[in-house]
């Protein structure tokens, strides 16, 4: 396979990434410079993606393209518009009304995705048969004891006191068994995304280059 | 397969033929006069459309599959359920044909009026049933089945009866979503009034919550600064709201103890709630000369690019506490074991479970789960707030019962009760 | 009239999916879930000219004033200033000769490797958060200890040469106590955010004034 020398875009990566890594070592200018960048960068991207993919094809478009029937669009357009007006004093307080609607729709959604999507399937989740064979059984039964000792740890509106406190007690044990747990799970997939950064610095960019500076 | 190819694999056979006849004649016309050519067309027009007329008479129905076509119930009247027996006994084959076990089978659906079927999709038979949506329920709709049989060509069910699908009043399937939010609903409100009505309600006391002030004390002492993370979602998250409603006690103290407060954000609501939020604690403390804008100021949408900046903020400023509280992603770590290696005490809390972890190991003090969201309410010191978090506990009692009757009913074979948690 | 309109639009607004959610009517559907959703993401975007205001106003302040480090602040905003106008501006994808418009090139070698290496720098902090986790000072730490050990030689082959019971072992850890856990936590979060949800719709909290 014949390799090309690293273009523009790799070296700018590459050199990047180095930046980036110094941090490990100690806050630098490298550091800072790249992450001066990337902050500039990605909200500059976010603006363009805002852009790209909700203003133009779902707001301006539609609206003034094809005002008759897309005329409802004008709600979020004046709504969007009103929250500029924090910069007016003496209109700062109409630009609550966006921040009001927005956040009172989501409490809406909200309310029923707790209820309807997390509470209802978690409590049937936890609703084991206990005749299921020894081994099951018991599996089943760690199931429930984790649920309902947990929640009662959750619990606030007495203290943790009597017959609580060694309930609470085995629920934080739950908890921290699972943290371990969650913690021993996710170290193999960040080593695993170090391993992918690695390898880019060397396939796409250190290969090249030396094969290009020395041939072979 | 769309519904024309479908169409033209029952025309085609006859009419391919005859279209190729009609092409010889047209190509043997031309060189002769223009009557003949006329009387050519005319004469193979007819024959294509007669293929057509007796194909659509000779073709009332290949096999039987006990059709049935009903409304979908609870729903908004744009969909029609189609069930099929499975029995092979039912499923009857025009001799010859032969069938792949368990064959793909097209829906076909034209509105009583209308001449041509359409495709409405695909299934296999032993599926019995297929729900066809986006229909007008100001229409009437009949439905066939196509088979493929190896041997080519295409077989039809018999037609069923015609259909309209019905808006219904209520999403009958939802029923027990009503009962969690009118239950939710009514324990919370009745425990608000209760405290309204000058009831005493206990609230055990939370980890983390006494370790505030303490943290505000030392950046104090110190002469270092606060930082504040409400996470990195948008407002419409609760978790967001929860930890907006800590940094609205947190701003309180450190305008009455003088203390430099930083919130960097990484959503543009969130950062105007919370500049609102600060702007308002350090009025009510009586030092809104010491509050400006940039306090709480925008950095990036980015989950990394914002992690990057804030890290970066933690080694140069060192802050004295830092508070990482709502909703996070994997930036979590980053942000932890940076604000633990400069020696800030680090007062975290989340309800992400996958991040939990991370918060406990690096943390002094984390307020796990619903802790995040009882702490807010109970930093508010208001007594209708405190009320909502007994009523929040009161929903845990009847969980907790719900569930233990769950355990008997699933044990002694009851799923009645079981299913009826099922969320549609 | 500046707080009862604001909290009637919050108390209206936070009812209208959830009739929408029991209710299957075309027009409910159509005008309370379908519109409101879309409507919300466009309110979204035109809060980032909020955030704009914000980072050029704290950087360009930094600038004037020669602040420490006031140089970084320049780098920001040129680097923000590029990129977004090549986005508002500019096309995205592939010219026709094949080379890349700016906003995808810079997206491709400047974004992209930045985001993957921020993340991939987690795997040494995750080291050094776990010599932290693992020092075993109370009961709590050695049940993390032991849960994160068995996790974590169990994912491996290494774990089936200790004992050949470890990945079993790991993967019962996940099936039931990790899972009882995680399910006790979300269901006392979901009881958390209902409430407060419920706190909102009947206006005893109000964070868009400000107040919560």
């Amino acid at each position: 396979m014949e390799l090309q020398l690293p273009g523009i875009g790799e070296w700018v990566a590459a050199f990047l990434t180095l930046c980036a890594f110094s941090f490990l070592y100690k806050d630098n200018i490298l550091y800072r410079f790249a992450e001066s960048v990337f902050v500039g960068v990605s909200f500059g991207y976010y603006i363009g993606l805002a852009k790209i993919n909700t203003l133009e094809p779902n707001l301006f478009r539609p609206l003034f393209g094809n005002f008759g029937e897309q005329w409802s669009l004008i709600v979020p357009f004046l709504l969007g518009v009103i929250l500029y007006l924090r910069y007016i004093p003496k209109l700062a307080w109409v630009s609550n009304w966006s921040l009001a609607v927005y956040i009172g729709y989501y409490i809406g959604v909200n309310l029923l995705q707790r209820l309807q999507g997390e509470i209802l399937p978690q409590a049937k989740g936890t609703m084991l048969p206990l005749n299921v064979g020894l081994w099951p059984t018991l599996c089943n039964l760690v199931v429930i004891i984790g649920v309902v000792t947990v929640l009662i740890y959750f619990f606030f509106s007495s203290p943790h006191k009597g017959v609580l406190k060694p309930t609470a007690r085995i629920g934080i044990y739950f908890l921290m068994i699972s943290f371990g747990a969650s913690f021993g799970y996710t170290v193999m997939g960040r080593v695993s995304l170090l391993i992918g950064r690695l390898t880019f610095l060397v396939n796409d960019w250190a290969r090249p280059l030396v094969h290009g500076a020395f041939g072979g | 397969m769309s519904a024309n190819s479908i169409s033209s694999g029952v025309v085609c056979p006859g009419g391919r033929g005859s279209g190729g006849n009609t092409a010889g004649i047209v190509r043997a016309c031309t060189m002769r006069l223009n009557l003949s050519l006329a009387c050519a067309i005319l004469a193979g027009a007819l024959l294509l459309a007669g293929a057509v007329v007796s194909e659509v008479i000779a073709a009332p129905r290949d096999f039987r599959l006990d059709l049935a076509v009903q409304d979908r119930p609870s729903d908004d009247g744009s969909s029609l359920i189609l069930s099929w027996s499975t029995d092979p006994a039912v499923l009857t084959l025009p001799t010859g044909v032969v069938l792949e076990d368990d064959p793909q089978i097209f829906i076909e659906r034209k509105t009583e009026g209308a001449v041509d079927f359409l495709e409405a999709g695909r299934t296999t038979i032993s599926a019995g049933r297929f729900q066809d949506i986006e229909l007008d329920s100001r229409e009437s709709y009949v439905y066939r089945i196509g088979l493929q049989p190896a041997t080519g060509g295409m077989v039809y069910s018999e037609v069923s009866m015609a259909a309209s699908p019905k808006g219904n009043l209520f999403r009958t399937q939802r029923v027990n979503a009503l009962v969690a939010v009118l239950m939710m609903g009514g324990l919370v409100i009745a425990y608000i009034m209760a405290a309204r009505r000058g009831a005493k309600l206990f609230i055990r006391r939370i980890s983390g919550l006494d370790q505030i002030k303490e943290a505000v004390g030392r950046a104090t002492e110190m002469g270092r600064k606060i930082l504040f993370v409400p996470g990195i979602v948008s407002v419409s998250e609760p978790q967001t709201l929860a930890a907006l409603g800590i940094l609205g006690y947190v701003a309180k103290l450190t305008a009455q103890y003088g203390t430099q407060l930083e919130v960097p954000n990484a959503d543009p609501l969130t950062m105007a709630s919370a500049r609102e939020i600060v702007k308002q604690s350090y009025m009510e403390a009586g030092a809104p000369e010491a509050f400006h804008e940039d306090m709480v100021r925008y950095i990036t949408q980015d989950q990394f690019a914002y992690a990057g900046s804030v890290s970066g903020i933690m080694v140069r400023d060192k802050p004295a506490a830092i508070f990482l509280l709502g909703w996070f992603a994997a930036e979590s770590l980053l942000l932890s074991e940076t604000g633990q290696s400069i020696g800030a005490i680090q007062i975290a809390g989340t309800a992400q479970v996958t991040q939990l972890p991370f918060f406990v190991a690096a943390c002094d003090y984390t307020m796990l789960g619903e802790e995040l969201f009882a702490a807010s309410a109970y930093l508010s010191k208001d007594p209708l707030i405190l009320g909502s978090i007994k009523g929040q506990d009161a929903m845990k009692i009847a969980i907790l019962a719900a569930i233990v009757i769950g355990v008997v009913m699933a044990t002694v074979g009851a799923d009645g009760f079981v299913n009826w948690f099922t969320a549609l | 009239m500046k707080r009862q309109v604001p909290i009637m639009l919050a108390i209206t607004a936070s009812f209208l999916p959830v009739i929408a959610f029991f209710f299957p009517n075309a027009w409910i559907n159509e005008w309370f879930n379908r519109k409101l959703d879309e409507w919300m993401v466009i309110i979204a975007s035109f809060a980032f000219l909020l955030g704009i205001v914000s980072m050029v106003q704290v950087n360009l302040h930094k600038v004037r004033r020669r602040q420490k480090g006031w140089i970084f602040s320049v780098i920001i905003l040129v680097s923000f200033a590029i990129m977004a106008s090549c986005g508002l501006f500019g096309a995205q994808g592939e010219r026709e000769n094949g080379t890349l418009y700016p906003f995808t090139w810079i997206f491709q070698f400047i974004y992209a490797p930045m985001q993957a290496t921020m993340f991939s720098l987690l795997a040494f902090y995750v080291a050094s958060a776990s010599y932290r986790a693992f020092r075993v000072k109370n009961m709590e730490a050695s049940l993390l200890l032991i849960g994160a050990l068995i996790i974590m030689f169990g994912r491996i082959p290494f774990g089936a040469l200790i004992h050949p019971v470890v990945p079993d072992l790991a993967e019962w850890i996940m099936r039931f106590p990790n899972a009882a856990a995680q399910r006790g936590i979300i269901i006392g979060a979901a009881l958390g955010a209902a409430s407060m949800s419920i706190r909102v719709m009947v206006g005893i909290e109000r964070p868009y004034l400000g107040k919560s």
